[in-house]
């Protein structure tokens, strides 16, 4: 079963998210802040992330430098980002994010992204 | 008991000033001690008040993704989440409660779209909350009024738009906000219409969140902002001259030259600075026989103007004006005569004593 860990800290979110891949079989690993998912991350080695940019301790900018750059993974990176966050969305990218979804999203686009992202 | 008689007596032979003394000391020692004990209890209160919101926050989470996951194809409701639908109808009798529904849904509104966020729409309006955030527009309490417009807007309810266009004009900024973005939210450009008859402040945070507003939508077909432009209400014109420049409204560009002398300075300038973004070339000759007159923000706007469209026929004038005493007019000239004439640079540079144009003209040239 495939690993994502999924950092958002819009708790409801997070559930119906969690809820929608788990019903396509992926094993799903909530963090509600940037410091929880680098823990996740360390500990359950994902073959996925998917990180919301705005969150309380460490930002989703941090938590993709530090899966590219300490712990040297390359596994894929999709980011969430609301309205006129372009700039980070830029920066996200320019640290190795793969791919990004601006808010509000519908949940059945993301699932389709992942699949495409982990059938690589 | 031979002690408290001591004191009795003791108290009784004292001078009257110490006994208001010793008097004062005890009723505020009462009510210290009754203030910690009050607000112990409000902390204990609030701690309990927030586990049980935590609480049924994981509940109404739950519920609410087992509505969203439990529709089918065939119905437009289905019947397990007619069975959700009454549960909430239950539960929202608690104002609490309703509260924790409300703020979990507003949550995911916010953040999805698609069919899950229709299917949200739909259990706000069927579990019967559309009627609760109704009623908090007749509430005497301006955050309440405020909540429930948010709320209407959040979960676009169009046809309750005569309700809330009554209070675009509310005494309260927060209200006002809401009703704003309640317009423009759900009706787009059209609802910027209550900017005709807008005789209030628009604040410039609300100025920011209606254009935040606006560049959300698709279709960004612009009404005809001339009306806007001639307001009577400052705040509005500066709002439209954001439209302007935001939404390249050449159309309005006669209306903007009339805006040059306007009685608001802030509002001269702003009409410059939109007419320079236009690359205009028409107001030169009346911003240049007005520039003794103009204040230092619009000469300086005038000369960004010319960045973008100075010529040949406004050298003298450049060149008038190389050496005022305003850096920022100073640093435009030399650049516009750099761009249009570089000779003519040169040969000014080499004349010239002052210390801040030496330097200017060393940016200029490294850069």
């Amino acid at each position: 079963m495939k690993k994502i860990v999924l950092a958002e800290d819009n708790s409801t979110l997070s559930l119906l998210l969690k809820f929608r891949l788990e019903k396509d079989g992926y094993q799903v690993l909530i963090a509600e802040d940037g410091k929880k998912a680098i823990e996740l991350i360390e500990e359950h080695d994902p073959h996925l992330i998917l990180s919301d940019i705005m969150m309380p301790y460490i930002s989703g900018l941090e938590v993709i430098s530090h899966v590219r750059n300490k712990l040297k993974k390359q596994m894929p990176i999709i980011v969430f980002s609301a309205a006129g966050q372009e700039e980070m969305v830029l920066k996200a990218f320019n640290l190795g994010a793969n791919d990004f979804m601006g808010k509000p999203f519908s949940p059945n686009e993301l699932v389709i992204r992942v699949k495409r992202l982990l059938s690589i | 008991m031979i002690d408290f008689q001591n004191f009795t007596e003791y108290f009784k032979q004292l001078p009257i000033i110490l006994k208001i003394i010793w008097v004062l000391i005890f009723l505020l020692s009462i009510s210290i001690l009754g203030l910690i004990l009050y607000l112990k209890k409000l902390r204990i209160n609030l701690r309990a008040n927030e586990k049980k919101f935590v609480k049924f926050q994981k509940i109404y989470e739950e519920i609410l993704i087992n509505y969203l996951y439990a529709g089918d194809e065939e119905n437009k409701i289905s019947t397990e989440q007619e069975k959700l639908i009454n549960k909430i109808k239950r539960e929202i009798k608690s104002k609490f409660k309703r509260n924790i529904i409300i703020s979990v849904m507003s949550k995911l509104i916010d953040d999805i779209s698609g069919e899950m966020a229709d299917s949200i729409i739909l259990f706000y309006f069927e579990t019967g909350l559309i009627n609760h955030s109704l009623k908090k527009l007749k509430s005497n309490k301006w955050n309440i009024v405020a909540s429930g417009i948010k709320e209407l807007a959040q979960f676009k309810v169009t046809d309750v738009n005569d309700e809330i266009i009554k209070h675009i004009k509310h005494p309260n900024r927060e209200v006002r906000n809401e009703a704003q973005l309640y317009l423009v939210g759900l009706f787009h450009f059209k609802g910027l219409e209550f900017l005709d008859n807008f005789k209030t402040p628009l604040s410039e945070w609300d100025q920011i969140q209606l254009l935040e507003t606006l560049q959300n939508f698709d279709n960004q077909e612009i009404p005809n902002i001339s009306p806007w432009l001639k307001s009577e209400n400052h705040s509005v014109v500066k709002f439209a001259l954001k439209l302007a420049r935001i939404y390249n409204q050449f159309d309005v560009i006669d209306t903007l030259l009339e805006l040059l002398k306007h009685e608001n300075q802030e509002i001269r300038v702003q009409a410059i600075n939109v007419l320079g973004y236009f690359q205009d070339t028409n107001s030169k000759d009346f911003l240049k026989n007005n520039f003794v007159n103009a204040s230092e923000e619009e000469q300086i706007a005038f000369f960004k103007l010319l960045e973008n469209s100075a010529d040949s026929n406004d050298e003298t004038f450049i060149l008038e004006h190389i050496k005022s005493d305003v850096f920022e007019i100073k640093l435009a000239a030399f650049k516009i005569l750099k761009i249009n004439n570089f000779e003519k640079f040169q040969e000014v540079k080499l004349i010239m004593e002052d210390e801040q144009c030496i330097e200017i003209v060393k940016f200029l040239e490294n850069n």
